[in-house]
């Protein structure tokens, strides 16, 4: 990360979700650190990261919640889903169970989120070609059917990952573009930060400056 | 909603949360289930007494509760003091859990956001001493002007 005040137009919520183990929190550390987390271990209630990006020449801060996949904490974490522009669902490739289980997380993102929510589907893991458990064709096939958005990755090698949740953030945008997502609604996951003298800017650049801190 | 430090809960969930508890509360037999689910909420409210309430109970199941929801416990302990500006106690609930699993990159992050609350909280109470040196210098100019003023 660059020294300096940043300065974003918008603020964007993601939530990740998917199975135990199937490496939520990698792909998240991939993308915030650019580095692989070996011996991740279970994540506990949720977890929180950001990175300010720029799509199309706007920045654009990404606020996102890791949220724990073991079952104690589900009751909870389905909270953090209201409010979340993007949904990134993760399963493993080569364990077929966790992505026999989609159905279910995605029937929760849907009853959970709002309609103008984009649903990313991710496969982690796909360096390990060898242990493979679930073929590129039926994933893309289920994705295709309930129109979500896929890749294969890996947060161990770093394939896709920024794909991934930047691709997110281009269709967020576009739809805020198009006017299909509704700036005021309390639950679109999007804040618009507008560039204007005054507190508010002062605002956001005490925050901006806190982000562009060394973690 | 910064962090894990300033996110607050909604109050739906925190009622819903309160009615499974105390329901269960009522019937003599608390899960701990319920009473975690309940306690995670009650640190995330944006009341004090909420999150001391959460405190207790996350205190509660830390005695009671085997191995597997220990680190659990500690990590909301730990949560929860910092929420209510026990630093010191949040730090202690922190380094025990680091001393079980010292490369959790989830609390070593959030050691990281409490010292960087206390050093933020230190720095405001040194630039509120350095208002308060301006404003007595403004007093003194104010006066050392009167005075001139006066004599002239």
């Amino acid at each position: 990360m660059s020294a300096g005040p940043y300065n974003y137009s918008y603020i964007f919520k993601y939530i990740i979700i998917g199975d135990m183990g199937v490496g939520k929190s990698c792909l998240l550390h991939q993308f915030t650190e650019k580095k692989f987390m070996a011996d991740c271990p279970h994540t506990i209630g949720v977890e929180f990261g950001t990175r300010i990006i720029d799509v199309s020449g706007q920045k654009i801060k990404l606020q996102i919640w890791d949220t724990a996949g073991q079952e104690r904490f589900r009751a909870v974490t389905r909270s953090y889903y209201r409010g979340a522009a993007g949904a990134l669902m993760v399963y493993d490739t080569t364990r077929r169970s966790t992505y026999n289980h989609l159905s279910s997380w995605l029937t929760d993102t849907r009853n959970l989120t709002n309609p103008s929510t984009v649903i990313f589907l991710i496969g982690n893991k796909c360096d390990l070609e060898a242990q493979r458990d679930v073929t590129y064709e039926e994933a893309k096939q289920f994705a295709d059917e309930n129109g979500l958005m896929f890749v294969e990755a890996s947060a161990r090698t770093g394939e896709n990952v920024e794909e991934a949740f930047l691709e997110t953030a281009k269709k967020i945008y576009q739809s805020i573009q198009d006017g299909r997502l509704d700036l005021n609604a309390a639950e679109s996951g999007v804040q618009h930060k507008p560039a204007q003298p005054g507190r508010n800017t002062q605002l956001n650049d005490q925050q901006a400056n806190k982000d562009s801190c060394a973690c | 909603m910064e962090d894990v430090l300033d996110e607050v809960v909604s109050s739906d969930d925190l009622k819903k949360f309160e009615q499974v508890y105390n329901d269960q509360l009522y019937k003599g037999e608390v899960t701990h289930k319920a009473q975690f689910e309940y306690a995670w909420c009650l640190v995330r409210s944006k009341y004090s007494a909420d999150i001391r309430k959460g405190i207790i109970l996350l205190e509660g199941l830390f005695q009671s509760d085997n191995a597997e929801g220990k680190r659990d416990y500690l990590y909301y302990l730990a949560i929860g003091n910092a929420r209510i500006k026990e630093y010191s106690k949040a730090l202690h609930y922190v380094r025990a859990f680091l001393q079980i699993e010292p490369g959790n990159q989830q609390v070593q992050h959030l050691e990281t956001l409490i010292k960087k609350r206390m050093e933020k909280e230190g720095l405001i109470g040194i630039a509120m001493a350095g208002g308060a040196v301006l404003a007595i210098g403004g007093l003194v100019g104010l006066g050392l002007a009167l005075a001139k003023g006066r004599s002239s």
